[in-house]
């Protein structure tokens, strides 16, 4: 479990690089929960986990497809989670993609969505770290 | 609750309020709900649109907090659903929205969601927005139910509001808006504005020019308007709606229009005329009664006075009104009166229309709308004639009165005939005050009462002061027998043979205010207006009455003696009458003793004979009164049925005076002996008298020796107190001196 984490310092895999999680995003979340009684941060990051798991499915299907609204929705619904789970990069990535769908600027979008597969990855596997702390 | 939100203390926050969440992204979903339930909420969550419907189905919160953009059903479907459900037509929904996203918040307001959220971690001021939502929500709420309980009770006053704009640039008739209650008060349709033209057009004819120019005076002066309009429904209805409106000005001063109020107010009116109806009319008739004649003829006499013309007062006095009722029932009498009272409104101009305060207002010949015909109660009535030329006038009316009633009146299934005495008094001439009028037209009435009455006369001094007492006493004799002030008092007749009473004469007395009239001044007076007949008849119910309280306190078994008329020998009812009184009371027909004056009897014999015969058959005995004073035709009296007769009062007064008294006194003792009659002396007053009576065979006597006249209860004592001990100078005279004492005493031996 992560506890006193140092101000803007990283919690992820790699201590030197730039933080998946922010922690004072965690911290925030954490105030939901003064006591910690309900376990916030786990429920949270299951939640947010699931939800990946739910939606990321979807996107090779929609992205064969040309399936915009489908794609923005998977972005949408992750933008807010994330940053809410203080992944505050891919949140931004995601507001990038459904920004340019709603300009209709979808084929720009699509160039993104490797990138964004791979800050999924990494916030998956930051999540899976402190599930299992 | 908690203390951090600023809401919280809001009054109607006893229970935490219910939030309905929607959101379909889990993470957000806990977030949200946590931050909200830390906040005092009670959070229930969504995971979707149809999710959410299928709760908000079966369960009501208090607010809904929804996500914009969710797969399937999103936020502004749902909110659009929830808005067309009656329950939910006022729920405020917070719709969660992109930072970015402009598109959306207008498409929220679309859907009608209350307000938009940015959805952002910043938890407080999505609480402090709920809160205010809420608040607001609560106030609509109180507001709405204060509308419909602001319309309700319009609805029940029958009120409802308006507004009218000033027309732009003075042209047109301006913007008239009703509310819907104000439509519901004219019966106009909840969406019709009918506009100020439409409205006039409702306005009953005869009213529509002069509310629309008081309309333009009131608007031009920017006055407050208050009025009563009748108006024509659609549905034929006429209703009387009362306008009452305030102008309205704008910061500079400038009148906008005006604001108020339509109320239906037809019952109202129709209460205060029936009311006003009540106090100036008489119920029976409907004739104005005397409050409201008091003010006309006072209108009158002013009216009068200010142009110098003259006005007559017309009393009219039915005759014999309560024969008429007494013989066939107030019932009938009633019918009577509001025929009568039909007829004599023919007879002049007559206006019913009730006035109070000013004529002024009604202009220069108002005064002729004060003719009428009016009851002033009982069987009286008066018309006032404001405007005469002269006597002539008042007169003709007069004689048009006397002949309408010459028609038979038909009451209770039988035809009547009624007539009336007319007493005219003239302004100026014959008083300048209600009050002398009044008085005057009353002393003119009752002389054609005592002229006979079925006439007219016009006052005159000289008629005031002529029988003026006899007349005022033959009125209240009129209303003597109803104010129960006649009384009976009783003479005993005494045989002095054996010192016992043999019988009673009963003798009408009135106690008129506290004081007995003598029957000398009111019986003649009641032969003469033939009050005679309704007072013996209740002289032999009272005198049945009496027989039968005596019979039950002291055995009285002998019979009351009651003077009767020789008119009412003539009624064929008489019999009847006498039967009925007699039985009511349980009491044997010889209870009754009927006596008849030796002239009344004379004066009719044929008629009266048939009667006599009948009254005998049945038991009541005959006594003739006052016998030796007529002109008996003794032939006659052989073949009457008739038991006694009764020595005048003269004779006996002078008996021991004037031989001839005497002489008279035993020709009539032999007469009575020879056809087998009784014999009795009335008026005596002395010992010497009593001993005279005895001496020529008369035993059966009375006067004031024995008994005055004397009410029943004194009678009874005296029965008491004088005859059963036998203490009085008399008793021991008459059963001490005579021849016939050892007889009488044997016999009661």
């Amino acid at each position: 479990m992560l506890t006193e984490p140092p101000p803007g310092q990283a919690c992820g895999t790699a201590p030197n690089a730039p933080a998946v999680l922010d922690a004072g995003a965690l911290a925030r979340l954490g105030e939901l929960d003064p006591t910690g009684k309900g376990g916030i941060v786990k429920r949270v990051m299951q939640a947010y986990v699931g939800s990946m798991d739910k939606l990321l499915p979807q996107l090779g299907p929609a992205r064969q497809a040309k399936d915009f609204v489908a794609i923005r929705h998977v972005a949408h619904t992750l933008k807010s989670s994330s940053a809410s789970v203080g992944a505050l990069s891919l949140s931004g990535r995601c507001a990038q993609i459904e920004a340019l769908i709603r300009q209709d600027r979808g084929a720009e979008a699509l160039t993104l969505l490797d990138e964004f597969l791979d800050e999924c990855a990494s916030v998956r596997l930051a999540a899976a770290a402190i599930l299992a702390g | 609750m908690n203390i951090d939100t600023p809401f919280a203390l809001d009054g109607a926050d006893a229970l935490p309020p219910k939030v309905l969440l929607v959101d379909d992204d889990e993470v957000n979903l806990i977030m949200t709900s946590m931050a909200l339930t830390e906040r005092g909420f009670v959070v229930t969550q969504a995971d979707g649109g149809e999710r959410a419907l299928d709760i908000l189905s079966g369960w009501q919160p208090d607010i809904v907090v929804l996500d914009a953009m969710m797969p399937g059903m999103d936020g502004f479907e749902v909110c659009q659903r929830l808005r067309t459900q009656a329950v939910y037509e006022n729920t405020p929904v917070l719709m969660l929205t992109g930072l970015d996203d402009d598109a959306s918040i207008t498409r929220a307001y679309q859907a009608g969601a209350t307000d938009f959220f940015v959805k952002a971690n910043q938890w407080s001021l999505l609480a402090g927005r709920l809160h205010y939502l809420l608040r607001a929500s609560r106030t609509r709420i109180e507001l709405e139910r204060n509308r419909a309980k602001l319309a309700r009770a319009q609805d029940l006053a029958r009120m409802g509001s308006f507004e009218w704009r000033r027309p732009v640039l003075y042209v047109g008739q301006g913007t008239l808006t009703l509310s819907p209650e104000g439509l519901r008060v004219l019966g106009r349709g909840h969406h019709e504005q009918p506009g100020l033209r439409g409205l006039l057009r409702m306005v009953t004819r005869e009213e529509r020019r002069g509310f629309l120019r008081m309309l333009n005076s009131v608007a031009q002066s920017s006055a407050v308007l208050t009025t009563d309009v009748p108006v024509l429904l659609f549905d034929g209805r006429q209703r009387i709606i009362h306008v009452e409106a305030e102008p309205e000005f704008n910061e500079h001063g400038h009148s906008l229009g005006y604001t108020g109020i339509v109320q239906d107010v037809t019952d109202r009116r129709q209460a205060e005329d029936k009311i006003r109806h009540l106090a100036n009319f008489d119920s029976l008739t409907g004739l104005p009664n005397r409050r409201q004649l008091q003010w006309r003829l006072e209108r009158a006499l002013e009216h009068a006075k200010r142009l110098e013309h003259a006005c007559a007062l017309l009393l009219i006095d039915l005759d014999r009104f309560k024969v008429i009722n007494d013989t066939l029932g107030h019932a009938a009498g009633d019918e009577l009166l509001i025929e009568v009272a039909k007829r004599l409104r023919g007879c002049v101009r007559h206006s019913d229309q009730v006035m109070e305060g000013s004529l002024e207002a009604a202009g220069a010949r108002s005064h002729r709308t004060l003719e009428a015909v009016g009851r002033l109660g009982g069987d009286e009535f008066v018309a006032l004639l404001p405007e005469v030329g002269g006597e002539p006038d008042a007169e003709r009316v007069a004689q048009r009165i006397l002949e309408v009633m010459r028609e038979p009146v038909f009451v209770a299934g039988q035809e009547c005939f009624v007539t009336a005495s007319v007493g005219i008094s003239m302004y100026p001439r014959d008083g300048e005050t209600v009050a002398d009028l009044m008085r005057n037209s009353d002393v003119a009435m009752y002389a054609v009462k005592s002229q006979g009455r079925n006439g007219s006369a016009i006052y005159s001094p000289m008629l005031a002061g002529r029988g003026r007492e006899k007349l005022e006493l033959e009125s209240a004799l009129h209303k003597a027998i109803e104010r129960e002030e006649l009384v009976l008092h009783y003479q005993p007749k005494v045989d002095v043979r054996s010192a016992t009473m043999v019988g009673a004469e009963a003798l009408m007395r009135w106690a008129r205010g506290g004081q007995l009239v003598p029957p000398g001044d009111f019986i003649p007076l009641a032969e003469e207006s033939g009050l005679i007949v309704p007072l013996s008849e209740w002289a032999l119910r009272e005198a049945a009455r009496q027989a039968k309280i005596w019979q039950t306190n002291f055995g009285f078994s002998d019979s009351i003696a009651v003077n009767l008329p020789n008119r009412l020998f003539e009624r064929s009812d008489l019999v009847d009458h006498i039967h009925n009184c007699v039985t009511t009371y349980g009491v044997p027909h010889s209870a009754i003793q009927l006596e008849i004056t030796e002239t009344g009897l004379m004066k009719d014999l044929q008629n009266v004979i048939p009667s006599l015969h009948r009254l005998t058959e049945l038991g009541i005995e005959i006594s003739i009164d006052d016998f030796g004073t007529g002109y008996s035709s003794l032939a006659y009296l052989t073949a009457l049925p008739i038991a006694e007769l009764k020595i005048d009062r003269s004779f006996v007064r002078d008996l021991g005076v004037t031989p001839q008294s005497s002489a008279v006194v035993t020709a009539i003792i032999a007469l009575a002996r020879s056809l087998s009659l009784r014999v009795i002396a009335e008026g005596v007053e002395n010992l010497r008298q009593m001993e005279v009576l005895h001496r020529l065979g008369c035993s059966v006597m009375q006067g004031f020796l024995f008994c005055r006249g004397v009410p029943a209860d004194d009678l009874e004592r005296w029965v008491e107190q004088t005859i059963l001990p036998r203490k009085a100078p008399w008793i021991v005279d008459a059963l001490g001196a005579t021849p016939l004492r050892a007889r009488s005493t044997s016999g009661k031996a």
